[in-house]
């Protein structure tokens, strides 16, 4: 189902969808992750316009946008990170900004550039964020974990002695270290080679599969479409389409700018590109 | 990762500050080399003033005990301190903390904590090898003492390197003020308690924040000669820690923009 928001909608509400528009609304109604009207502003730009999205449960949204676009301020306001000037964020049903920590036990995050204390090894990372969320874990149920994402042996290891897929694997694992509804993933798959980055998007699709719901950001549209279930297209703080993929991509198919994007079949880059403007974001 | 169970409560406050404390211990262990050198260069200072002519140039034993344990103090917090959160803090590391249950109070609290640790560990080290270079019979009312002003001190370095962090952004930046700093309180310590300076910068470096706390020291070392001045020297510090605290605090970012 493809649902278009008019620019700076203040509501989520798809435009003329049918039937199907009903059921969406009914999951509306529990959803995961509910953004309303989100404002981030810094000093006088406006890096989010009055956002609104939802995730429902077991869901893979992607947030897409070229460089600047809003992406990272708006995760970030929904990890509490950055104060809104205006809107709310519910993560399963709690306010991030009301009641935080109970709002952060609830998700999972992974950031662009993670990194943990450097005078670490990969024990004392995994043992200090399973504190942190309050999860008990042994020597013995750590090392089996470890063991499980192909780092039992780097246990010892500094951070910054992990390859980019190790360093990328331990990140995600401990992001959902304490089971959450919701993970948070700002360009997971950034320079990381082919098969880190294969083997990345079955263990997202796997965390999909077991019911959970994940937003990520992305520049690559091929593995967006390939693996989201919805994604948004931002664009100078504001949401300018939503949709499942091949939805978004059927709207869009004869717009002017799509076409001319387009070199053989309309995809979901040409749709993003007719959306957002060829021009080179800094 | 499931649906099926939905956290009601966050997590135990207790458990989160325990595991940032065990982290940051940890930290604070792997850095010990540091923590040798912030003790090497009092102990250099007691040794060279090993002399009554030395000892009596910078005010005495007491003085040069507590104008020691000043320097180790203020390197650690000023220098130490300071530069270990700026690189966190561009590395990300703090942001990283900060998307857990994990409140940013608990965050500073818990390095502040091996901090003082620290800063309790040299005052003692710097004494003890004071008390024994100059051959002073120190009670246990006065190393209690002297911890108790190595937590002000502390607490006061602290508050400026915090607000040396707050104001500037780039940790390279941060390394090379935090250390033109400390070299700067270092001659105003030593020159101007000497009084080679003249009677402006005696006056200046009395009231430096090195100057108050190397005469709280002098003063809980020799509590029979406690008079106003110390008082002075007591408020003077609490001063430092209010304002710098306020900077520290007000201008303080947990990410470089």
């Amino acid at each position: 189902m493809a649902t278009r928001l008019k620019p700076n909608s203040d509501s989520c509400v798809p435009v003329g969808k049918g039937h199907r528009e009903s059921s969406q609304d009914q999951l509306r109604q529990d959803p995961i992750l509910d953004v309303r009207d989100l404002s981030v502003s810094f000093r006088t730009t406006k890096a989010v316009d009055r956002v609104s999205l939802h995730i429902n449960r077991g869901e893979i949204f992607g947030l897409l946008g070229p460089n600047g676009a809003g992406k990272t301020s708006t995760l970030s306001a929904i990890e509490g990170l950055l104060k809104p000037e205006r809107g709310t964020v519910l993560v399963d049903g709690v306010d991030v900004q009301r009641h935080p920590a109970l709002a952060r036990s609830k998700m999972g995050v992974q950031l662009q550039a993670t990194s943990f204390q450097a005078q670490l090894s990969i024990r004392q990372i995994v043992q200090l964020y399973a504190g942190l969320y309050g999860v008990g874990l042994s020597d013995h149920q750590i090392t089996e974990r470890l063991d499980a994402i192909g780092l039992g042996h780097e246990a010892l290891k500094l951070f910054k002695q992990l390859s980019g897929g190790q360093q990328q694997r331990l990140s995600l694992f401990i992001a959902v270290i304490h089971d959450p509804v919701l993970l948070l993933l700002d360009e997971p798959t950034s320079g990381l080679d082919p098969q880190s980055r294969r083997q990345l998007w079955s263990r997202i699709e796997h965390l999909r599969d077991q019911g959970g719901s994940i937003l990520l950001t992305t520049h690559s549209m091929e593995e967006a479409q390939a693996v989201c279930d919805r994604v948004a297209i931002i664009d100078h703080g504001t949401v300018l389409a939503t949709g499942a993929p091949a939805q978004l991509i059927g709207q869009h198919r004869d717009d002017p700018l799509v076409r001319q994007a387009a070199r053989g079949a309309v995809t979901l880059e040409d749709v993003f590109i007719g959306l957002t403007g060829s021009e080179i974001r800094d | 990762m499931t649906s099926a169970q939905s956290i009601t409560t966050a997590p135990n406050t207790r458990l989160i500050f325990t595991s940032l404390l065990r982290a940051d211990f940890i930290v604070f262990l792997k850095n010990r080399r540091s923590l040798i050198l912030s003790i090497l260069l009092p102990y250099l200072i007691l040794v060279s003033t090993n002399s009554k002519k030395g000892t009596a140039h910078l005010g005495g034993s007491l003085f040069v005990i507590g104008l020691s344990i000043t320097y180790g103090i203020a390197s650690t917090s000023i220098m130490g301190y300071s530069l270990a959160v700026a690189r966190d803090r561009e590395k990300g590391v703090f942001q990283r903390l900060r998307v857990t249950p994990a409140s940013t109070r608990a965050i500073m609290v818990s390095r502040l904590s091996v901090q003082i640790l620290a800063n309790l560990i040299i005052a003692l080290v710097v004494v003890i090898l004071g008390a024994r270079i100059h051959h002073l019979s120190l009670s246990v009312g006065q190393y209690g003492l002297v911890l108790l002003v190595s937590i002000l001190g502390g607490a006061m370095f602290l508050c400026i390197g915090q607000a040396v962090v707050a104001l500037v952004k780039s940790s390279e930046t941060v390394n090379s003020t935090a250390r033109l700093l400390y070299i700067g309180l270092i001659f105003l310590g030593l020159l101007g308690q000497g009084g080679s300076l003249g009677q402006t910068w005696d006056t200046v470096a009395r009231w430096s924040p090195v100057g108050t706390v190397m005469t709280l020291f002098a003063g809980v070392l020799n509590l029979s000669a406690w008079n106003s001045r110390d008082v002075e020297s007591l408020l003077a510090a609490v001063g430092y820690i209010v304002v710098f605290s306020v900077v520290g605090i007000r201008w303080f970012q947990w990410e470089v923009r």
